[in-house]
């Protein structure tokens, strides 16, 4: 899955974080570095407001193991990642 | 499928999982484990998560040339080639291998299938009659037809398994020397089918397992065949562990609730997340809670841990930290502030989603089947499987 990947979504998307559901395993920051840094309480934390489409940032929000990350397009909050 | 392990007759009784009596959190103190390790225990549930979170408590260093002795007699966790013993981008690596496989979303998929497996078994107790062993008839067929399902193990031999279940997580039931023939052989197990599914693969999760892995450069071979082996006796020890703890207490103290876990899927679901937050899984004998080595001085809970110490997240304790939940156990209300029953951090347990699934379709479906379920015997008759790092009932006689 390459959810938003190359479709004119560039700099439109916002990762977002459930710091309750987030359990810090650092898979998504270990999947897109450029995105998702694990922040000093060992939870996810967003890099930047905006975020670019890439198969690194979809496999961050498909790898969480408790679906704490997502990846939505900016503009209207639609959920792109992670997509069954 | 299990070896028995009864009470010797000099050993005293055990209380049931959901009676024994915790800890009341506080800032690190220290502690030493039956090796005479010192040991800091981490007890309060804010520090717990923190210390599991941290990448300056890892796993690799416990097993160090450096390293202070933490086990008496070494089992299957402690294997440095284990998943669980792995830290870092090396730990990353191979757990992504995996990961995919057991996100919410993947073990949605098996629910079905689960509840089908759940009612199959629920026919057989049924056909059986009343009164009958409902730990071999259903709370550890169920987790082994589950696993045995995932990882494509058909025609398992299930004494064989159970052998080398109670192998790898025993605590004082074996000696060295066994422990590490059974492991051994397990290892063979493990082995074989990882070269047949490489060669031969399926739609089962070995074979994507091994597929991932020889597509990732710097997976092991022998990190490859530890993962199997361990998804084999994770995959279902735990669960039966869980399920049947949970019984024992729905069945005595708990049974107020039994009519509306029955009545309800999502009660169920709220009753198998506090089951699984307030019910340990065992005794902590070997340790006072999940162990961690400080790489560098760390500050937590406003204690300074030294660099090299070995410290334990106390999760059972923490479980029961006032702070964030109420005294005993509220089976329907949702938790606000997540268990740490799987743990936290990169080592989060891998099959948590499956587990819940499990517990909560067994518990319904059993509930909803047999509202009149009742113990034949007083809880405090109950023979548990001991000497593993796990307890839980060898059989548990029921009527309806």
């Amino acid at each position: 899955m390459s959810a938003g990947a190359g479709d004119g979504t560039a700099g439109g998307l916002e990762v977002r974080v459930d710091r309750i559901r987030c359990v810090g395993t650092g898979l998504c920051a270990a999947a897109a570095p450029a995105d998702v840094l694990l922040g000093p309480d060992g939870r996810a934390v967003p890099r930047h407001a905006r975020a670019e489409a890439s198969e690194r940032l979809t496999e961050a929000a498909e790898m969480c193991p408790t679906e704490a990350l997502t990846v939505h397009l900016a503009a209207t909050g639609e959920l792109v990642a992670p997509l069954d | 499928m299990t070896t028995a392990h009864p009470a010797a007759p000099d050993m005293p009784a055990l209380v049931p999982l959901h009676c024994l009596r915790h800890a009341e959190p506080g800032p690190p103190r220290l502690a030493a484990l039956p090796t005479g390790t010192p040991v800091w225990v981490v007890t309060r549930h804010a520090d717990v998560r923190r210390l599991l979170a941290d990448p300056r408590f890892d796993r690799a260093s416990l097993f160090s040339p450096d390293a202070p002795a933490t086990t008496l007699v070494p089992n299957l966790l402690d294997d440095p080639q284990a998943m669980l013993n792995l830290d870092g981008e090396e730990h990353q690596r191979l757990r992504r291998t995996v990961q995919r496989a057991f996100t919410p979303r993947s073990i949605a998929r098996w629910r079905p299938w689960v509840g089908s497996v759940v009612e199959d078994l629920l026919d057989g107790l049924e056909a059986a009659g009343s009164p009958a062993d409902v730990v071999g008839a259903f709370s550890r067929s169920l987790p082994i037809a589950v696993i045995s399902r995932l990882m494509g193990l058909d025609g398992l031999d299930h004494e064989r398994l159970g052998r080398w279940s109670d192998h790898a997580l025993s605590a004082t039931a074996y000696t060295a020397e066994e422990i590490q023939q059974a492991m051994q052989e397990f290892g063979r197990f493990g082995q074989q089918l990882v070269d047949e599914r490489r060669k031969d693969p399926g739609e089962d999760l070995v074979s994507s397992l091994v597929e991932a892995a020889d597509r990732t450069e710097g997976v092991t071979e022998a990190q490859l065949v530890s993962l199997v082996c361990g998804l084999v006796v994770a995959g279902h020890e735990t669960t039966m562990t869980s399920l049947g703890n949970a019984l024992v207490y729905l069945l005595s103290d708990g049974a107020d609730g039994w009519a509306r876990i029955g009545g309800s899927e999502a009660d169920a679901a709220a009753a198998a997340e506090q089951l699984l937050r307030a019910v340990p899984l065992g005794d902590q004998e070997t340790a006072p809670g999940l162990l961690r080595r400080a790489v560098e001085d760390v500050e937590i809970g406003g204690v300074l841990i030294p660099a090299g110490s070995v410290v334990a997240a106390d999760a059972r304790t923490a479980n029961h930290d006032p702070a964030v939940y109420p005294d005993g156990i509220p089976l329907f209300d949702p938790l606000d502030t997540p268990s740490l029953t799987f743990g936290a951090g990169p080592h989060h347990c891998l099959g948590a989603w499956l587990a819940r699934m499990e517990l909560e379709l067994a518990l319904h479906g059993l509930a909803r089947r047999f509202p009149a379920l009742r113990l034949v015997d007083a809880p405090d008759a109950i023979e548990w499987r001991r000497g593993l790092l796990t307890r839980s009932p060898l059989r548990l006689t029921v009527a309806w």
